[in-house]
């Protein structure tokens, strides 16, 4: 009998399980549909200021979805310039970490043993700082009286300081900056794994070292690339502080709308729709990733 | 020493080639590699001939791979020469040089197929796609692999990727083949069968080889030739015959096979033959050849264990006997191993060939046997 119960009560198996879903579900899933839900009704000015998408009329249940901010963010030029300049700053941003966390990532994973976890440390170890503090020393070093420009006039390369900070070049230097790390651990994480012997098969075979990198180490740190990526562009396309302290009024992005909706416009279904579109967006580069990834681990098992 | 090297049929099971035989095809002289002052190669010279299939035998740490490395360019000697067909390659990259290697476990991109390994070194040559695909076709069709092409390395079998990684290596058509281990990832079953196969391979092809092995039989099986390597250096260099029937030191015979050692002096140093007096035997060892030696000076008599008669009943020659109690017994089916105790506490191996079914039952634990052995035996070493 108590067997037989056993068998319908969840067991060990379910108490490993369950923890992570659980935080999916109230953290992730719960918000999600709340947003969406949001979404979907109209501005009103009370408490919350938006209308339910239910209403009881007579013996009818009515359920309204309102498509009407969804079709805002289209029709208005401010929202889908936001959105292509976000996804560009995001792109852009990821490639250059990209170029700069390479050769940082393939140099940590050819030290010896030892090294490694110092060298490792020292990338890690900025973001021990609060980031905004990271940001504001940024502002510091860049801006027209700041250090690096300071630092040019003294040189006598440059008469008149350099305008960097509030352009589009302050917010990649603030991205990059940012996310370098993300990009370099799991290049690394790849790249000390690659077999050594395969660059020396590789020379055996005739290859300079130029084209050994090209031909083996590349594509085979593909993966690790395509991690570092996703790692970096997603968080960018959504980046707000950094857009806001260190870009310029011009400086258009999807986080700082959403900001202007939801805490200037008090328009909170615009700004759900706003969150929505560009967690839709998002989805999409994810779901690559996670295709490449499952077809290498299958690749691997088979 | 001038033991004449009784020939038996060797181990060796390839055929010598019939071309033209240069002895210096490679040539290594005084090649010294150092790391941190520890002498992981120390001051080796080596010849070897064109076609043959030499191999380097150690154990792990002699510096045989150091050797290897050099000769395919991933290690610069700290000096040392080391000429290719008559051309000193010490200076040219691994990428310049006419040599190709068959790596241990055998380093396939893993992101190729079968074909883009194979045709891998022809592409950086820079031959036009078509004859790339024809060579390809070649060598694939050389180690029977056509039907994989298409595969990745990962979906092929230990032995398969081994063909694969023989044919790359070949694809160029090297001066010198160089295999590293190469049955090191094999099962026991597919190795003996693997060995042969690549010897023919290699042999078909008249490629000079050098391998590397820690593993005797291996080398016996594939080698023309063997060096013994030991700490960097290399202890002696010969046929397997050779070395197993003459090996030239005490360090030479207890690697190779196994072996019974028994220390003497030189009693009676005649032309015609020589004794032994040996503490561990009552009779001196009755040696049926001239040695260079001198009376008085310490020897090891080095018998194998198959030289070895084991009878229960005394045998009738005068010399070169002893009694003894079986002590532990082997059985390996083929034969069985019976470690014997003299009087003297001494213990020596016999091997007892189990020609007839059953053969085996003749001696038994605790049973005093008389062991036996002719005049040429042994080898007399003095090193």
């Amino acid at each position: 009998m108590i067997a037989r119960l056993r068998k319908y009560l969840p067991g060990g198996r379910w108490a490993v399980i369950a923890p992570p879903y659980f935080w999916m579900l109230l953290f992730f899933a719960v918000p999600f549909l709340i947003a969406l839900k949001i979404s979907f009704s109209s501005i009103v000015i009370a408490m919350p200021p938006y209308t339910p998408l239910t209403e009881w009329v007579g013996d009818t249940l009515q359920l309204k979805l309102n498509l009407k901010n969804y079709l805002f963010l289209l029709r208005d030029p401010l929202y889908v310039n936001a959105y292509l300049s976000s996804l560009k700053i995001a792109l852009i941003s990821t490639l250059l970490c990209l170029l700069v966390g390479y050769p940082i990532a393939y140099a940590i994973a050819r030290l010896p043993a030892a090294s490694r976890n110092t060298a490792l440390m020292l990338v890690v170890l900025p973001s021990w700082t609060s980031f905004l503090i990271r940001i504001y020393a940024w502002i510091g070093i860049l801006k027209n009286n700041g250090l690096l420009n300071n630092f040019l006039i003294w040189l006598g390369v440059i008469d008149e300081p350099l305008k960097i900070l509030h352009t589009p070049v302050a917010v990649y230097i603030g991205i990059v900056y940012a996310y370098l790390p993300f990009m370099i651990l799991p290049l690394y994480t790849n790249l000390v794994k690659h077999d050594h012997r395969l660059i020396e098969a590789a020379y055996d075979l005739g290859c300079r070292p130029w084209q050994a990198f090209l031909r083996i180490t590349l594509p085979l740190s593909r993966a690790g690339i395509i991690a570092g990526s996703m790692l970096v562009m997603i968080p960018a396309v959504g980046e707000f502080v950094i857009p806001e302290l260190m870009g310029g009024a011009d400086t258009l992005m999807i986080g700082r709308q959403l900001w202007v909706e939801f805490f200037n416009n008090r328009d909170w279904p615009v700004a759900s729709a706003v969150a929505i579109v560009m967690l839709v967006l998002l989805i999409v580069p994810m779901m690559i990733f996670h295709h490449y990834q499952s077809k290498e681990l299958e690749g691997r098992l088979a | 020493m001038a033991a004449t090297a009784s020939s038996v049929a060797a181990a060796n099971g390839v055929a010598k080639s019939d071309a033209p035989i240069r002895e210096d095809y490679v040539r290594i002289d005084d090649l010294t590699k150092e790391y941190d002052g520890f002498r992981a190669v120390d001051d080796v010279s080596l010849s070897i001939r064109k076609g043959e299939i030499f191999a380097l035998l150690g154990a792990s740490g002699c510096g045989k791979s150091t050797l290897l490395r050099c000769l395919a360019g991933f290690e610069k000697p700290t000096y040392g020469k080391i000429e290719l067909d008559g051309v000193s390659i010490v200076e040219q990259a691994a990428y310049d040089r006419p040599i190709n290697m068959m790596f241990q476990s055998y380093a396939l991109f893993p992101h190729m197929t079968v074909e883009q390994n194979i045709g891998f070194g022809l592409k950086m040559a820079g031959l036009a796609r078509d004859r790339v695909a024809a060579r390809v076709e070649e060598m694939l069709t050389l180690v029977q692999m056509n039907r994989f092409a298409k595969r990745k390395p990962h979906q092929l079998s230990g032995g398969q990727q081994q063909r694969v990684a023989l044919a790359r290596s070949l694809a160029l058509s090297p001066k010198l083949l160089l295999l590293d281990e190469p049955m090191g990832a094999l099962d026991k079953k597919l190795r003996s069968q693997m060995q042969l196969e690549l010897v023919g391979i290699i042999e078909r092809l008249g490629v000079t080889c050098v391998m590397v092995t820690h593993d005797q039989e291996e080398a016996m099986t594939m080698a023309t030739r063997i060096a013994i390597m030991d700490a960097g250096k290399i202890r002696q260099v010969g046929t397997p015959d050779e070395i197993y029937e003459q090996p030239a030191s005490r360090f030479v015979a207890q690697f190779i096979g196994s072996v019974n050692l028994l220390e003497g002096t030189i009693e009676d140093d005649e032309k015609d033959h020589v004794t032994i007096r040996s503490d561990v035997l009552e009779q001196p060892i009755h040696v049926g050849h001239g040695v260079t030696g001198f009376e008085g000076q310490a020897v090891a008599y080095a018998l194998r264990p198959e030289k070895i008669k084991i009878e229960k009943d005394e045998p009738a020659q005068p010399h070169n006997k002893v009694r003894g109690l079986i002590e532990d017994i082997a059985y390996f089916g083929t034969h069985s191993v019976y470690h014997v105790r003299l009087q003297t506490g001494k213990k020596l191996l016999v091997h007892f060939m189990n020609a007839k079914r059953w053969a085996s039952e003749r001696f038994t634990w605790n049973d005093t046997v008389w062991l036996s052995w002719g005049d040429n035996a042994g080898v007399v070493l003095t090193s």
